[in-house]
C-alpha cells in the first residue's frame, strides 16, 4: 500500500522512468508493439512510408518522361499502355501521379519542418517565460488564426509569386500558430512541476532548463501535431495548385493536374480527375491514420489536447 | 453576462486591427512593388518608367505606407471596398452581388453538416466499437482526408456521365427562382457539409462518451427514466457545446473551402470572385476580399462564444 500509493497521486513524475524504459527499448521490439497495439495505423503507415519511397524512386518508378508529349497518344483513356491514360498534349497520367507525389511531400514536409517547428519553439519560449512576451506572443498568434488556412496561404503566395519556395512559406506560416499554442499549453503546466523547480533552484540557465527538461517532455505533442499536420499541408499544396498558385506548371503536382483538366475541354476526362485526387486521399489519409496511431501510443491523454 | 460580451467585442475590435495590419503587410508590404504583382515579372519589364510613374500616382502608390493603410483602412471603414483593376465593377457591388450566394452554400452546409454528423455520433457513442461505430468511424477519418474540391469535381462527372445532368452556370437569388438558385447551391453545400460532418461527428462522439459517464446521466437512469429521454434531453444538450464551438470554427474554414469548391462547381459566388482575383493577380481586390473572410470569421467567433456563454452559466460567471 505504502509504496503503490504515490504512484497514483502522481502520475506525471513517475512517467518518466516509463519514457527512460521506452528508449532503452530496440527499433523493432518499439515497432512490434505499435503493430500489435493499432494494426490498422501501422498499416497505413506503411502505405506512407510506400508514398515516400515512390516520391524517392519517382524517375526509375515512372514509365515515360512526365513532361513528354506524345502526340500520337492525345486523350486517350486508361489502356495497356498507359495504365491511367493519357491527357490533352499527351503526357502520362501515370507518370506524372508518380512525380507529383514528389511536389507534394516536399512541400508538406518543408511546411511542417519550418512552420510546425517554429511555431513549436515559439510556443516553448513564451509559456516558459510568460510575462508580456507571451501576451504579445499571443495576440499575434491570434492574429494570425484569424484567417482561415487556405485563405492565409493563398495571400502569401500571390504576394511572393508563385514558386517552389514560396509555397513552402505559404502553408508554413499558417502552421506557426497550432504549434504555438500546442506547446505553450504543454511548458504551462510543465514549468510549474517540482523537478524543473528543483533544477532552477541548483542554478541552471533559462536554457538549459528549457533545452535539457522541457524540450524532451514536448517531443511527443510535437510528433503527433506534425504527422496530423503533413495531411493538412498536402491539401492546402493540392488547393494552391488547383486554384493556380501553387507551384506554377509544368511541373507535375496533383493539384497542377487537377486543374489542368479543367482546360482539357468542356468536359473533363474522368481518368483526369480520378488519379490525382485517389493520391492526394489515399496520401493524407496515410498520414492521418499514422498519426492517429503515434498519438494512441505516445499519450492517450493527449487525444483532446491536439 | 454584459461585461463579458464587453469584453469579448473589445478583443474582437482590436482583432480586427491586427488583421487588418496583417493583411496590408502581406499583400502591399510583402510583393515589394505592386506593379510586380500586377503584371507579373514579364509584364513590368515592358512597362516603360513614365506609364510606372503614372500607375504609381493613380493607384496612390507613392505615398508613404502608413498613409497608404489609414487610407485603406478609411475606405473601408466608408464602406468603399475600392475597384478591381481589370474589371468596371466596384468591389462592393459584387460583393453584394456574389456574396449571398456562397453565404446561402455556407449556412446550407452547416445545417446539413449536423443532420449528417450528430446522428451518425449518437449511434457511435450509444454503442462503442460495434460495427457502427467502427464503420463511421472509417467514414469520418476518410471524409477528413478526400479535398472538398475533388469530390465536387466527381459529383460534377458523375451528375453528367448518369443523368446528362449540368447545373445552371447562372446564380439567381433565392428570392427570384428558388429552384434554380437550390440546383446551383446544393452540391457545394453537400461537399462542404460532408467534409464538416465528419469533423462534427468525431468531436460529437467523443463529447457523448465523456457526457454519457458523468454522474447526473446515472442519476436520471437509477431514477427510472428510459434511456432514449435520458439521452436526448440529458445527455446530448450538454455534449453538444463544444460541438457549437466546433462549428463556429469550421464555418470559417467552409468559406475558404468553398474558394477552390466553387471553381470544382463553376458556382458564381464570392468564392470563384476570390479564385478570379488570384488568378489575374489582383492585388487589391485580394486585399479587400481576404480582409472581409478574416473580419466574417471573428465575427463568427464572437457569436459562437457568446452563444455558448448565453448556453453556459460556468463560463459568463468565470
Amino acid at each position: 500500500m505504502t509504496v503503490t500509493e504515490p504512484e497514483a497521486a502522481y502520475p506525471v513524475e513517475t512517467a518518466a522512468p516509463a519514457i527512460e524504459r521506452s528508449r532503452q527499448r530496440s527499433v523493432t521490439g518499439g515497432m512490434r508493439s505499435f503493430i500489435r497495439r493499432s494494426p490498422l495505423s501501422a498499416f497505413w503507415g506503411c502505405i506512407a512510408a510506400a508514398v515516400i519511397l515512390m516520391a524517392l524512386a519517382a524517375p526509375v518508378l515512372a514509365p515515360y518522361e512526365p513532361l513528354k508529349s506524345d502526340f500520337r497518344a492525345m486523350s486517350k483513356p486508361p489502356n495497356e499502355r498507359h495504365y491511367f491514360g493519357t491527357d490533352q498534349i499527351g503526357r502520362d497520367v501515370l507518370s506524372r501521379v508518380i512525380h507529383g507525389s514528389r511536389a507534394s511531400l516536399a512541400v508538406a514536409f518543408g511546411a511542417v519542418l519550418f512552420g510546425t517547428t517554429l511555431g513549436a519553439l515559439w510556443g516553448l519560449a513564451s509559456g516558459y517565460f510568460g510575462g508580456r512576451f507571451d501576451i504579445l506572443s499571443q495576440r499575434i498568434i491570434e492574429f494570425l488564426q484569424s484567417f482561415p488556412d487556405l485563405i492565409l496561404a493563398m495571400a502569401i503566395a500571390m504576394a511572393l509569386g508563385a514558386g517552389f519556395g514560396t509555397v513552402i512559406v505559404a502553408i508554413a506560416i499558417t502552421r506557426i500558430p497550432f504549434g504555438g499554442r500546442v506547446i505553450r499549453a504543454v511548458v504551462l503546466s510543465l514549468k510549474e512541476l517540482s523537478y524543473v523547480e528543483a533544477a532552477r533552484g541548483l542554478g541552471a540557465s533559462h536554457l538549459r532548463i528549457m533545452a535539457r527538461h522541457i524540450l524532451p517532455q514536448c517531443v511527443a505533442p510535437y510528433l503527433i501535431l506534425a504527422t496530423t499536420h503533413l495531411g493538412v499541408a498536402i491539401i492546402i499544396e493540392a488547393a494552391l495548385g488547383f486554384l493556380g498558385v501553387g507551384i506554377p506548371p509544368p511541373t507535375p503536382t496533383w493539384g497542377n493536374m487537377l486543374a489542368d483538366s479543367l482546360n482539357a475541354g468542356l468536359i473533363p476526362p474522368w481518368w483526369l480527375v480520378l488519379f490525382p485526387g485517389l493520391a492526394i486521399t489515399i496520401t493524407v489519409l496515410a498520414f492521418n491514420l499514422l498519426g492517429d496511431g503515434i498519438r494512441d501510443m505516445l499519450d492517450p491523454r493527449l487525444r483532446r489536447a491536439v | 453576462m454584459y461585461s463579458y460580451i464587453i469584453r469579448r467585442l473589445a478583443f474582437g475590435a482590436l482583432t480586427v486591427i491586427g488583421v487588418s495590419i496583417i493583411v496590408f503587410l502581406v499583400l502591399r508590404v510583402l510583393p515589394g512593388d505592386p506593379l510586380v504583382a500586377l503584371f507579373g515579372p514579364e509584364g513590368f519589364t515592358k512597362l516603360s518608367e513614365a506609364e510606372r510613374a503614372r500607375y504609381m500616382a493613380d493607384l496612390g502608390l507613392s505615398d508613404p505606407l502608413a498613409v497608404q493603410y489609414l487610407r485603406w483602412v478609411g475606405d473601408i471603414a466608408r464602406g468603399n471596398f475600392g475597384r478591381s483593376f481589370f474589371r468596371a465593377e466596384s468591389v462592393g457591388e459584387m460583393i453584394l452581388r456574389r456574396g449571398p450566394l456562397t453565404a446561402e452554400i455556407a449556412m446550407l452546409s452547416v445545417i446539413l453538416s449536423w443532420l449528417v454528423g450528430i446522428p451518425v455520433a449518437i449511434v457511435s457513442a450509444l454503442r462503442p466499437n460495434s460495427l457502427g461505430d467502427n464503420v463511421s468511424r472509417f467514414l469520418s477519418i476518410l471524409f477528413l482526408a478526400v479535398p472538398g474540391f475533388w469530390l465536387g469535381m466527381l459529383i460534377v462527372l458523375a451528375a453528367l456521365f448518369l443523368f446528362g445532368y449540368r447545373a445552371p452556370l447562372t446564380g439567381p437569388s433565392l428570392l427570384a427562382d428558388p429552384w434554380s438558385n437550390l440546383q446551383v447551391v446544393i452540391g457545394p453545400a453537400v461537399v462542404l457539409g460532408l467534409g464538416q460532418a465528419a469533423y462534427i461527428a468525431r468531436m460529437a462522439r467523443s463529447s457523448l462518451l465523456e457526457v454519457i459517464r458523468e454522474d447526473y446521466v446515472r442519476t436520471a437512469r437509477a431514477k427510472g427514466l428510459s434511456r432514449r429521454p435520458v439521452i436526448t434531453f440529458h445527455a446530448l444538450p450538454n455534449a453538444l457545446l463544444p460541438v457549437i464551438t466546433l462549428s463556429g470554427i469550421l464555418l470559417g474554414f467552409v468559406l475558404a473551402g468553398s474558394i477552390p469548391v466553387e471553381r470544382a462547381f463553376g458556382t458564381p459566388g464570392l468564392g470563384y470572385a476570390m479564385f478570379t482575383a488570384v488568378s489575374e493577380r489582383d492585388v487589391f481586390v485580394m486585399q479587400n476580399l481576404v480582409f472581409l473572410y478574416a473580419v466574417v470569421f471573428v465575427l463568427l467567433n464572437i457569436l459562437v462564444d457568446l452563444t455558448i456563454a448565453w448556453l453556459d452559466p460556468r463560463i459568463r460567471y468565470r
